[in-house]
């Protein structure tokens, strides 16, 4: 069954409805040129809006004090993620106070929907989502990010420190 | 035949069997470690706590026989509130990696907690820090913070392979499993320890760190290993097949596989596997579906009966195929080409009663005595010799080969290939790739075929003991059975809708690493 609405009578009429419109928007542009300061809309991209620090952009993968990698390849994340966008492998770290690492770490962020629930995840702080919004790209495969993309890009400066070190838990008998 | 109450339900054990074990026939939840049904009794973990109406101190359940007339609870408050602060005593020096532990989502710590515990732990003390990553020998691995000390494996090595590998080293919150020096724990059955242990502290070497378990499905299966066909599990996710663990039959393999069988998932997975139909010879091969490989082999073998009569063409089968498949594939060629050449390809006929007195034997074929009663059944009487002769006075044209499917266990290839060779046309059935067949000089039809993972069919054991097993998953969607093989050698087509298709699904985010330019 298909349903066919007919204009009302009532709506032929729409040309009153586009001055009405337009006088509108007349009235703001005017008001808008004398109060500036009162705008709501940015000059993007020369002004920039500042996020909450709960925004939840690009993701981060912390590093340790000796700058590698915290993430301990325990899936969590990719177990959480509804977008099932990260993939990792997992491998044995010769030092057996690590034991499991990831050798990939690959999020792809076009199938991200950025809902954070990797970073609830995780148990040792080793995904956050960061600040960062602005991600440009001209191929598909750009979008899919690496441990060095994740990890050690040049804005994070030589990576993001967790707030959890095992060697600090292990001497506080956890 | 003791009768007996178990949390108000009527009971019925042999006599002799213990409380844990009326417990299990009733279907009943008890928490326990250290028992197994497949080991002796050590009663060390105390975690199964029954009240026994008349004994006025909690009895473990595990030690405790079951008598007539007994009612047994295990849902009182004492019971409970003992379990609880018992399991908190297992997880005083537990290290809790549940996210680094291979066992996390298969483990009894996990789940005994849930259950019996959910309790706030009260331990303010330091743990007790112990040794992480423990080599104890070729196939596994030792944690031994993680250890909770049910002394299953050493229980294991103790009666099962009398090997005695394993010990309890130390005392008090600082034992620890281990070996003694210069003696690893290196036998055929080294990784049923990690299976019976409830925790994750041995792991497979294999395994280990490759796939978190609850991203693996499990389907029933037979192992193709040897002749005693143990009762098993392979465990599949849509990359194929990660591990093989034994499944209870106590009439086959009791609770146990050797170590040889949990290697029989590598040669089914998809990068040791021939995935297209190859036509042609020694350094020209043409690639074709199997399909298409099957159909022209078909045609050729029809000239060649048809020219040269029905002695013309060979047979030989190898004991790697089902029930199911040698019955078409016979029908077809008895009845269909009215073949008398039939034989049986014995790989290792010295080693064939060979047997390492728990379940180990020397046939590493699956299925021998269902492809000898087949060939029975098909009054077959094909003798090696003549197939030799045959092949030498160039009387024998083609030979249509069902090849091994693990090609590890036939270490006479090369020689059979060069010898089948000598025949103009050699057809070939083969789950993988092999050197042999690709340097073959006779024109050659390599025909991928599914592996015992990928089929429904019936294996007959050393005992005659048909063992059923159903369809696991899909690797090669496009390898034929030996029953369709049959078939489209018979000039039939197949059904190509109703054919199993391969897994695939979403947790393989393969688009993560496929999507090119947008
Ligand atoms: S933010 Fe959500 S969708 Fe994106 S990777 Fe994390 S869990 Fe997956
Ligand atoms: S990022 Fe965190 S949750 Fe994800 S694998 Fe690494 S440690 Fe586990
Ligand atoms: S290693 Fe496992 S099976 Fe052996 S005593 Fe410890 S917990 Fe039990
Ligand atoms: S004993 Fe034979 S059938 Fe059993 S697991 Fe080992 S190889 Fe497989
Ligand atoms: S199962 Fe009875 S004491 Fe461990």
């Amino acid at each position: 069954m298909s349903l066919v609405k007919r204009p009302s009578p009532a709506a032929q009429w729409y040309l009153p409805g586009i001055l009405a419109g337009m006088w509108f928007t007349l009235k703001k542009m005017i008001y808008n040129i004398f109060n500036q300061k009162k705008m709501v809309t940015l000059n993007y991209p020369e002004e920039k809006y500042e996020y909450s620090p709960r925004f939840k952009g690009n993701h981060v993968l912390t590093v340790k004090k000796d700058g590698s990698i915290r993430c301990t390849a325990c899936m969590l994340c990719a177990t959480n993620c509804p977008a099932q966008c990260i993939k990792i492998t997992a491998a044995e770290h010769d030092d057996p106070t690590v034991e499991k690492y990831p050798i990939a770490y690959e999020i792809d962020v076009l199938r991200c929907v950025y809902c954070g629930f990797c970073e609830e995840a995780c148990p040792v702080d080793a995904i956050r989502m960061g600040p960062e919004w602005q991600t440009a790209g001209l191929a598909g495969s750009k979008f899919t990010y690496d441990i060095q993309q994740l990890a050690y890009r040049p804005q994070l400066k030589g990576g993001v420190q967790s707030v959890l070190d095992d060697q600090e838990r292990h001497k506080k008998g956890i | 035949m003791p009768k007996l109450k178990i949390n108000g339900k009527d009971v019925e054990v042999p006599a002799g069997a213990t409380i844990i074990q009326a417990y299990k026939a009733s279907g009943q939840d008890i928490c326990h470690y250290c028992w197994h049904p497949g080991l002796s009794v050590a009663g060390v973990c105390r975690l199964c706590m029954v009240q026994v109406e008349g004994i006025p101190k909690l009895q473990i359940a595990c030690n405790t026989e079951a008598k007539d007339g007994m009612v047994v609870n295990n849902n009182s408050e004492m019971v409970k509130e003992t379990v609880k602060w018992g399991l908190d005593f297992h997880l005083i020096n537990h290290p809790l990696d549940c996210p680094i532990c291979d066992q996390a989502g298969e483990c009894g710590l996990q789940d005994q907690y849930m259950q019996f515990g959910a309790y706030d732990p009260e331990m303010a003390e330091q743990k007790v820090k112990k040794s992480k990553v423990v080599d104890l020998g070729p196939t596994v691995v030792l944690d031994s913070e993680r250890c909770i000390l049910c002394s299953r494996c050493t229980r294991f090595c103790d009666e099962v392979t009398k090997t005695s590998e394993l010990g309890i080293f130390n005392r008090g919150d600082h034992s620890e499993i281990g070996i003694v020096e210069g003696k690893p724990l290196n036998n055929n059955y080294t990784l049923n320890t990690v299976d019976i242990c409830p925790v994750g502290a041995l792991t497979s070497k294999d395994f280990r760190f490759r796939q978190r378990v609850w991203y693996l499905k499990e389907a029933d299966s037979i192992c193709p290993g040897c002749s005693t066909g143990c009762n098993v599990k392979v465990h599949y996710n849509e990359e194929g097949l990660w591990r093989v663990k034994p499944r209870v039959n106590p009439d086959v393999n009791g609770h146990w596989m050797c170590d040889v069988g949990r290697n029989t998932y590598k040669y089914v997975n998809i990068k040791n596997r021939l995935l297209a139909g190859k036509v042609g010879r020694r350094d020209s091969w043409m690639e074709m579906s199997p399909n298409d490989a099957t159909r022209t082999a078909g045609m050729r073998l029809k000239d060649v009966v048809d020219k040269h009569g029905p002695e013309s063409v060979a047979l030989v089968l190898t004991g790697q195929y089902t029930n199911e498949e040698y019955k078409d594939l016979l029908v077809y060629f008895v009845t269909g080409l009215k073949l008398k050449n039939i034989f049986h390809w014995v790989n290792n006929p010295e080693k064939l009663n060979d047997f390492d007195g728990l379940l180990f034997r020397g046939d590493r074929n699956p299925n021998t005595k269902g492809l000898e009663a087949a060939l029975k059944l098909a009054g077959s009487k094909g003798r090696w010799e003549d197939l030799q002769a045959g092949l030498n006075g160039k009387k024998i044209k083609a030979v249509v080969v069902a090849g091994p499917e693990d090609q590890s266990v036939y270490p006479d290839m090369n020689e059979k290939v060069a010898l089948f060779a000598q025949a103009d046309n050699l057809v070939w059935f083969t789950a993988c790739p092999s050197d042999a067949l690709n340097g073959s000089g006779a024109e050659t039809w390599q025909i991928p075929v599914k592996t015992h993972a990928e089929k429904a069919g019936t294996f007959t054991n050393f005992q005659g003991k048909e063992q059923k097993f159903p369809l696991a998953t899909t690797i090669v969607p496009q390898a034929l059975t030996l029953s369709e093989a049959a078939e489209v050698l018979a000039g039939k087509e197949l059904n190509w809708a109703l054919r199993p298709k391969s897994l695939g699904g979403a947790k393989n985010n393969y688009a993560t690493t496929e999507r090119g330019a947008l």
